[in-house]
């Protein structure tokens, strides 16, 4: 690998893993005042994951090895595609590296072995969040394909990095932010699709699945979910609003523009989160519709501009 | 010497296939029929493998049964490929048969049968690959369509395979009577039949092979033999036809419709319509099937529309006069057909494990075998996850292949053909999203959390040949996806994908820089607890999430495409309706295909068969009076035509 790869890989990687919890504990803060309560300090994303690091972790005797290496798969998976996506600068695409098609079946894999891990310890609840996380998760599949097609007939590439180095994305492309949003929202498994604070088995799907994780193998499941994240975010920020995304000499700079526009979308998913209510299981269709329409009409924009 | 290898390895093989049958009774001729058949697997792949990648053809005999009727063999690119494909799928599959046959029931007679069909089946298979002319091709073909009904119907006393054997029959024969008629519309066009490029005046040969073939490889809505005639079928079996018979299918599309057919742009449109629809087909009546092996089947229908969706990008991107995106369509749809021949067999035969360990197809009464059959476990999870296209492994390189050429098809001049590509696209997307939900499905619900019944719990590991022949196709799936890139390379083809070793060296060093950073944070601590059960403290399998339940969203979300009809009937007390007394309710699937084409396709032709049926069994005279009419008429016929 070219030493500047190098860098790049590994500054890129440390800033997603550095930021992921400060933006899950900035929505969090988001709710929490929208509900008239004062919210976590923001620092309580790190000193949870710290502690349930500490903490021992306790296995089901019906659980086997997939409950053990779940976690590790997920994590590494999300390390991986963490390389995928720059967010402090863009480097020359090397190994065919940034492919979009790698990128979301690296979550894929991840998620894979998250539902079996659900599976494993023979709980109703884990099977129940598996069932409802894989169907959410196929459903969503043939829109998230669309707003890249979209993206790649307009910007002319299918590559991340080249689709990030040609924003800011032409007015056109603005309904894909649109679905775009709502990908984000279903992939992290957030309200109006799945709730995040709750342990309710009417409303949780993500939550059911990890509820026999435990100690140092949740925390590797929350901070893979973290990374997750701030991974769809960037797409978002990359690609609508790119300023301050500077070459190698403001890599600095760079990091810091992307926290400062990452905690202004976690504000607005905050807020979004909490003006909307939780739909039902079976409603989900149409939320997915709305967002394949934006896609849809931007794919048809593009094919007839 | 090429050609001394390949009569070596066919000859290996048909040998196997004698031998047994002649020494009937005895032990050692089920042996010396694995020895032989292995060792001419091996000297075929060795010769498939030279050929293919130092890119020769050659021909190796003829045969002349009348003049201008030939019987000959040769070997090029494409077909080196496929007899590659067949001899390595059928080594793992003869390793598997040693330890395999031994567990089946019956007595030695039988299991020498099934070797010895086994063997004819490979040979066929091979020859048809090998054919170069169409009347070798349909003899073969007719051959692997003969044998493949026997093993079957191997298990013929049951009821249930006495039934699937009898449509695949039928089925089986109606796809070589479209292919004879392609045959014969090509011998027309160019007055040769031999296998070579028709030019465009055969064209109208390609709807008859299309659909012949079609019927073959399973596509919707000529599928329906494969739900029945693959789960019947003795374990092995189900591996080489799911594996490899289907992909004889996509051989004889591959060569004849691309290569022997000029191709038009609008087969392209149809192969990609009917691969998208027997794609998302085949996962969604998949996700419905709790027998593993009717599932598995359902999946090849879906991996087959997957292969057909890459022909179609080929004919429509080359058409369009674009050979670098057709290229690229071509060889991953190739590659996924390689690959599909990989991890598909490996499924079949890790799931036959699991089935003559179980007792039992149905899912619902398995779970907890990952403890009970650790390996078998771990190879059916590689399969798993290269047959849900998940990175690195093997399936994801190939339609991470099908997925970038979609995405660069902004540059065709078709704005319709355009909204086309991405409607197949999402689809696309949609069907492989679905194969990963479906396997999560089976994977989890066959070998984890608590068994489900008395025979789950007592199930043991199966013996050393029956892992040792999965575990081959289990590495060769890995190294196909990690190595994807460099094989590719080595053919002369840099493919413009990721590096998969990259990727995946990179997956395996952040697993263990995670691992190892936590344990030196601190060291881990383990309890091993009972899993949280609202307050009861025992488990039981009882309680777990079923396979029924874990589908059924995705079921209720799809249920206009499975046309289920629920019926209930509810029974009061009073006349309002409101205390309530019985009822019951029943949901119902409509089987759409067998009730809207088949049957009334079935029942036209016993009406006309009850029409003739008349004129039947009269005697000798008028035997002689209907041969004497027909010459008659043929003559007449004949006369006005000529």
């Amino acid at each position: 690998m070219t030493g500047d790869f190098m860098i790049y890989a590994a500054l890129n990687v440390a800033f997603v893993l550095l930021a992921s919890p400060l933006f899950m504990t900035i929505i969090k803060k988001v709710k929490a005042w929208a509900q008239g309560r004062k919210g976590p300090p923001l620092l309580q994303g790190y000193y949870n994951l710290a502690k349930l690091v500490k903490k021992e972790t306790v296995y089901s005797p019906n659980s086997s090895w997939i409950m053990r290496t779940a976690p590790y798969v997920n994590i590494s998976v999300m390390l991986v595609a963490a390389l995928l996506v720059p967010i402090v600068m863009i480097p020359e695409p090397a190994y065919g590296m940034g492919s979009v098609i790698l990128f979301l079946y690296l979550l894929a894999l991840g998620r894979f072995f998250m539902a079996l891990a659900g599976l494993d310890a023979g709980s109703a609840f884990g099977g129940m969040g598996s069932s409802r996380e894989m169907t959410i998760s196929a459903i969503i599949e043939p829109i998230t394909i669309v707003v890249f097609a979209a993206m790649s007939f307009a910007l002319g590439t299918a590559n991340i990095y080249e689709m990030f180095a040609a924003a800011p994305a032409m007015p056109s492309l603005l309904p894909i932010a649109g679905a775009l949003f709502i990908i984000l929202i279903v992939e992290t498994s957030r309200v109006p699709v799945d709730n995040p604070e709750t342990h309710l088995e009417l409303t949780m799907v993500h939550e059911a699945m990890m509820l026999e994780q435990s100690g140092r193998n949740l925390a590797l499941m929350e901070a893979s979910h973290a990374v997750k994240q701030t991974l769809l975010m960037a797409f978002l920020i990359n690609l609508f609003l790119p300023w301050g995304m500077a070459g190698p000499a403001g890599i600095i700079f760079g990091a810091l523009a992307f926290l400062a526009k990452g905690v202004l979308l976690c504000v607005v998913i905050g807020a979004f989160e909490s003006s909307v209510a939780k739909l039902r299981l079976f409603r989900l269709p149409s939320l997915f519709m709305a967002a394949f329409f934006l896609s849809a009409l931007t794919v048809v924009m593009e094919i007839f501009a | 010497m090429l050609a001394e290898i390949f009569y070596g390895g066919i000859a290996a093989l048909l040998a196997a296939g004698i031998v047994p049958l002649a020494f009937s009774g005895r032990k050692a001729a089920g042996t010396f029929s694995i020895a032989s058949a292995a060792a001419g697997c091996v000297a075929l792949l060795a010769l498939s493998v030279y050929a293919f990648f130092s890119n020769g053809s050659e021909s190796f005999a003829i045969y002349s049964i009348l003049p201008s009727v030939h019987i000959g063999a040769a070997i090029d690119g494409l077909s080196s490929f496929f007899i590659g494909m067949i001899s390595a799928v059928a080594l793992a599959v003869i390793a598997y048969s040693s330890g395999y046959v031994e567990h089946h029931e019956g007595g030695r007679r039988s299991k020498n049968a099934l070797l010895s069909l086994m063997c004819i089946f490979i040979f066929s298979m091979v020859m048809v690959a090998a054919s170069s002319t169409m009347v070798s091709f349909l003899l073969f073909w007719e051959i692997m369509a003969l044998s493949s009904f026997l093993l079957v119907m191997f298990e013929y006393r049951k009821k249930e395979t006495a039934k699937a054997g009898i449509f695949y029959f039928v089925i089986t024969h109606l796809s070589t009577v479209f292919v004879l008629y392609g045959f014969l519309s090509i011998y027309q066009a160019t007055g040769s039949l031999d296998i070579a490029p028709a030019g465009a005046a055969a064209g109208a040969a390609f709807l008859p092979l299309f659909i012949g073939f079609g019927i073959k490889a399973g596509i919707v809505p000529f599928h329906k033999w494969l739900p029945y005639a693959h789960p019947a079928s003795p374990s092995n079996i189900s591996a080489l036809m799911s594996g490899v018979m289907i992909k004889v299918a996509i051989y004889g599309m591959a060569r004849f419709l691309l290569f022997v057919l000029r191709p038009e742009a609008w087969w392209g449109v149809l192969m990609l319509a009917a691969g998208t629809v027997s794609a998302l087909l085949g996962v969604i009546y998949a996700l419905k099937e709790h027998d593993i092996k009717r599932l598995l089947a359902y999946h090849s229908i879906e991996n087959i529309g997957i292969i057909l969706i890459g022909m179609g990008l080929y004919v429509v991107f080359s058409s369009a006069g674009m050979p670098e995106l057709a290229l690229l369509g071509l060889a991953g749809s190739m590659f996924h057909t390689l690959n599909h021949a990989l991890f598909k067999s490996l499924l079949f035969l890790t799931a036959g494990s699991v089935v003559s360990a179980v007792g039992t197809r149905n899912i619902e009464d398995m779970g907890g075998l990952v403890k009970r059959m650790p390996y078998t476990a771990m190879l059916f999870l590689i399969g798993a996850v290269s047959i849900s296209a998940l990175p690195p492994f093997n399936g994801f390189v190939s339609e991470l292949m099908l997925f970038q050429a979609f995405l660069q098809s902004g540059t065709l001049a078709s704005p319709a053909l355009k909204i086309f590509l991405v409607a197949c696209l999402a689809l696309f997307a949609l069907t492989s999203a679905l194969a990963a939900a479906c396997f999560v499905k089976a994977f989890g619900i066959t070998f984890l959390a608590v068994p489900r019944s008395e025979s789950a719990k007592n199930a043991r590991e199966v013996s050393l040949p029956m892992l040792a022949g999965p575990a081959v196709l289990a590495a060769s799936c890995m190294i196909l996806g990690i190595f994807s890139f460099q094989i590719f390379g080595f053919a002369g083809y840099a493919v413009p994908i990721p590096d998969m070793a990259i990727i995946g060296m990179l997956l395996a060093v952040s697993y263990a820089a995670a691992f190892y950073a936590l344990r030196f944070w601190s060291p881990e601590s383990v309890r091993v607890s009972e899993t949280w059960g609202c307050g009861i403290p025992s488990q039981n399998a009882k309680m777990e999430y079923t396979a029924s339940g874990f589908s059924e969203p995705i079921i209720t979300i799809f249920k206009p495409i499975y046309r289920t009809n629920k019926h209930s009937e509810r029974l009061f007390f009073d006349k309002y309706g409101s205390i309530f007394k019985e009822g019951k309710a029943e949901i119902e699937l409509v089987k759409f295909f067998e009730e809207y084409l088949y049957m009334p396709v079935a029942k036209a032709a016993n009406y006309i068969a009850a029409c003739i049926a008349g004129f039947q069994n009269r005697g000798l005279n008028s035997s002689v009076l209907y041969a004497f009419a027909a010459s008659l008429l043929l003559l007449l016929v004949v006369r006005a035509f000529t």
